[in-house]
């Protein structure tokens, strides 16, 4: 996993922050509120073929084939907008370009393309020259140049589904569905890592042994109790401010896991 | 089968193949060649065709089960991870469109034996009576050509032989009771029922789902890990993998896995012969049959029919009505998502385990006809990061602090009707598939009624999670369950197939699954499907007892329940406690008159 360092080039730091003082909080190795929580210790529970898959995620990370060199660099610097990871030691970083390299280099699909898309492989290859194009408006910079402030700010347009540069790219792959792509594979990739599920206090893997305690938010005796701190996203970051996607706008559907 | 409840899990080291920890495939599986005209072929072995494969052979009849996925090894093929189960689902290209497309593959359409039952979520309501006369009692819609109680039987026999675990009694549409014992409540249905209650609105929990709370047979209790709708590895929640398709092998059944069926070969006096499929090496093979059973579901069904265009039948196969594909259906999955002080932990339990259908009823109060039900969900991590994606719009460092707060978030769902539409359909894209086959294309829009009620549903889930304590509410919208595509009827102008699934257009052409269903209202459809499926094969063997004594064939003849037919042990166990009643009246608030009883 590369080092992130706390500060980008232009001297922003990228570290979250105490909300009273302002001051930077440590990189950690296990954000979120569930410290000591460790779902990977409990392999030794799960059935054979869970482990197999698990680990598998976790000590063997697929080399990238279907991206190029600039494109993984491109990749990179959106996923790590997408998914911030700055709060997480350089060792507890989750991978998440490679994830998508894999699944595009492999076909995989979801089971369906809207009509008025393109293969998702194409898709992305199309997108990210769209987000270099909004990036080159904005800031007349590429998109992994940019501040990460920029950088959230170039995103936002496409959140909002209004990017103010590439109208001939956006026209072959719209804007709001490339955006919802992306970040349905960023989060495909982040939230199937343990680390992530340690994070959240997610139990992971549950079988053959199951949970007992259903109720009241109780944790079973392997699991650990809540125990909350407070936390600022960087002061240039806009993410943390809840808008809705598309401007408000009618959206089109999310993909259909959770479902009833 | 060594599954030591602690302690560090072996895998099954034997070469068998198992489908629950204590089922183990030792029976060695009839062959049929493909020139032999067996009796049946039934095209996906998924809810409906796993309950005609195990009665089909049971009756003695000679079926092939042809499924385009996997006959599941769940010890080694079902992994406890949400990113892992993706191969659970139909995930071959499929084209959607139309002003609001319906995302398809994850949990929406099954692949393997088992289809969509292996990763359903398991409620399993009974339709009401008014579903079965939508258009009689609304002016839209459509009518079903039977009744409710032509179908009430099945359900009957279905809730036993699944089994269904749920409340001794069920206040809704036909009331009646449960005769496997209800589940403990989770954290959302803590939600929906507090909600519920604080606002005086009837709410059942612990059921009615399709997952044994208690040992029965070789199907172990649930444990309440939460993973229902990644396969269920334990074998507690039923599919017909667990719960028909072991029976239909011991009863001399085939079944092809991996086995994709490319069209439906019909015959110079107009009957079909067979059907013609590339094996899991892409090798095309034909299976002489002197009947063919599809059980593809809303989407694969109509499309295979598309596919089996021929001369005679340009538009495709039994469709001379030009229904085929058309009246396509899904229902409002709308997520409403509220957080809470306190934690939920709502991975643990089954995701469906509480629910109300106190909406469920056209209400002359409102703008809109028919209506819907609110149902516990509990998303996963990465299912419910992507609905804050939509719900509240987040990403970036937004979306990393709502994640962390998963365990405090209680997820209900929406399941709302929408209504049959013409124009909502499948029909062939340009794009083709591994076989060279033409995909299916889907166009789907939302018309006034359904966005009414989608919106009326959201309010009042809204309402319920505000008076549990909420304090955010957040929703995202989404469909739930595909249905129709190929619909029955009396009238074969506008309609595909009889109430037996028979095509109007060929004799021994029968469609069994969700296509054919004209309705679906506001139910969790699989146990309707795997009713109907029941039904079916019923007919189909007294049509052969018919045929053996020389009477005419009909198809307007009501078939007796074989309760012979059922999986052994599981007919006429646990009769229900609370005998059903019909309903006095089919207007007000949740369509029945009130139960002073309850």
């Amino acid at each position: 996993m590369k080092v992130r360092a706390t500060r980008d080039h232009a001297g922003h730091d990228r570290r979250v922050r105490d909300p009273r003082t302002g001051q930077p909080l440590a990189p950690k190795a296990q954000p979120g509120y569930y410290p000591g929580f460790s779902t990977i210790r409990r392999q030794k529970f799960w059935d054979a073929a869970t482990r197999a898959v698990v680990l598998k995620r976790v000590n063997q990370v697929p080399p990238i084939r279907f991206f190029n060199p600039d494109e993984v660099r491109l990749m990179e610097a959106l996923a790590g907008r997408i998914i911030p990871q700055d709060d997480r030691d350089a060792a507890h970083q989750i991978p998440i370009v490679p994830h998508i390299d894999h699944r595009l280099a492999e076909g995989i699909i979801d089971g369906y393309r809207f009509e008025d898309m393109p293969p998702d492989g194409e898709a992305y290859h199309l997108g990210l020259q769209g987000v270099e194009a909004v990036a080159q408006h904005m800031y007349q910079r590429g998109f992994v140049d940019l501040d990460p402030g920029e950088q959230e700010r170039v995103l936002v347009t496409l959140h909002d589904a209004q990017p103010p540069a590439g109208d001939a790219i956006w026209r072959r792959v719209a804007a709001q569905r490339f955006w919802m792509l992306l970040v349905q594979d960023c989060i495909e990739g982040y939230y199937a890592h343990p680390y992530a599920w340690d994070e959240i206090g997610f139990g992971g893997p549950a079988y053959p042994l199951g949970y007992m305690r259903l109720e009241g938010g109780k944790p079973e005796p392997w699991e650990k109790d809540e125990r909350r701190y407070e936390w600022a996203a960087p002061a240039w970051a806009i993410s943390d401010q809840f808008h809705p996607l598309g401007g408000g706008q009618a959206t089109q559907p999310a993909g259909q896991e959770g479902t009833h | 089968m060594q599954t030591p409840l602690l302690g560090e899990f072996q895998a099954p080291s034997d070469a068998k193949h198992w489908y629950s920890p204590l089922m183990r495939l030792d029976i060695p599986m009839q062959r049929y060649a493909h020139g032999d005209a067996v009796d049946y072929v039934i095209v996906g072995i998924g809810s409906a065709g796993g309950v005609l494969l195990q009665r089909l052979a049971k009756a003695g009849f000679r079926v092939v089960g042809i499924e385009a996925g996997p006959f599941w090894d769940t010890e080694r093929d079902w992994v406890s991870d949400e990113a892992g189960s993706h191969k659970l689902y139909w995930n071959d290209l499929r084209i959607t469109g139309g002003k609001d497309p319906i995302t398809l593959g994850a949990n929406n359409s099954g692949r393997g034996v088992g289809g969509g039952s292996v990763h359903w979520a398991g409620f399993t309501p009974r339709f009401h009576p008014s579903d079965f006369r939508v258009f009689s009692q609304d002016g839209m819609g459509a009518d079903w050509p039977i009744t409710y109680e032509d179908l009430k039987p099945y359900y009957e026999l279905m809730e036993n032989e699944i089994p269904v675990a749920g409340p001794a009694y069920y206040p809704w549409g036909d009331p009646h009771g449960y005769s496997y014992g209800a589940h403990p409540l989770g954290g959302v249905g803590d939600v929906l029922v507090e909600g519920c209650n604080k606002l005086g609105i009837r709410v059942v929990a612990g059921g009615p789902i399709a997952i044994t709370s208690g040992s029965h047979g070789k199907r172990p209790h649930c444990i309440y890990r939460g993973f229902c709708i990644q396969g269920c590895k334990v074998g507690a929640k039923q599919s017909t993998l667990v719960s028909h398709v072991p029976d239909a092998l011991r009863h001399g059944a085939e079944i092809r896995d991996n086995s994709m069926v490319a069209r439906i070969n019909l015959g110079k006096d107009g009957r079909v012969t067979g059907v013609t499929y590339f094996d899991a090496e892409g090798h095309e093979h034909e299976q002489k049959a002197k009947n063919v059973i599809v059980c593809g579901y809303a989407i694969e069904t109509p499309r295979l029919l598309l596919n089996s265009a021929c001369p005679g039948f340009e538009q495709g196969l039994a469709n001379s009505s030009g229904t085929v594909g058309k009246y396509l259906m899904v229902q409002i999955g709308n997520v409403v998502i509220g957080r809470f002080d306190s934690l939920v932990r709502m991975y643990k339990a089954p995701p469906a385990h509480a629910l109300t259908e106190e909406f469920y009823e056209t209400d002359p109060r409102n703008d809109f006809v028919r209506g819907f039900a609110i149902q516990t969900v509990g998303p996963l991590p990465i299912a419910f990061a992507k609905q804050m994606m939509v719900a509240k719009g987040a990403w970036g460092w937004g979306l990393r602090r709502v994640m962390m707060d998963y365990n405090h978030y209680a997820a209900l769902g929406v399941l709302g009707e929408i209504l049959p539409w013409e124009d909502n359909r499948v029909a062939l894209a340009e794009d083709k598939d591994q076989f060279g086959l033409p995909v299916a294309k889907i166009t789907f829009s939302m018309k006034e009624n359904d966005k009414k009620i989608a919106a009326a549903g959201v309010k009042k889930t809204k309402e319920i999670l505000h008076a549990a304590g909420a304090t955010e509410v957040d929703e995202e919208a989404r469909y739930a369950h595909l249905i129709g595509g190929a619909r029955m009827g009396n009238d074969p102008r506008t309609s595909v197939v009889d109430s037996f699934g028979r095509t109007h257009d060929i004799p021994n052409l029968f469609l069994c699954d969700g296509s054919i269903f004209p309705t679906q209202g506001s139910a969790n459809p699989g146990l309707t499907i795997q009713a109907v499926a029941a039904r079916t094969a019923d007919f189909l063997v007294s049509e052969r007892e018919f045929a053996s004594q020389h009477h005419p064939r009909t198809t307007s003849a009501v078939p007796r329940i074989r309760y012979d037919l059922s999986p052994g042990d599981t007919a006429g166990h646990g009769m229900p406690r609370l005998k059903s009643r019909t309903p006095r009246t089919e207007v007000g608030i949740g369509g029945l008159a009130p139960d002073s009883d309850y």
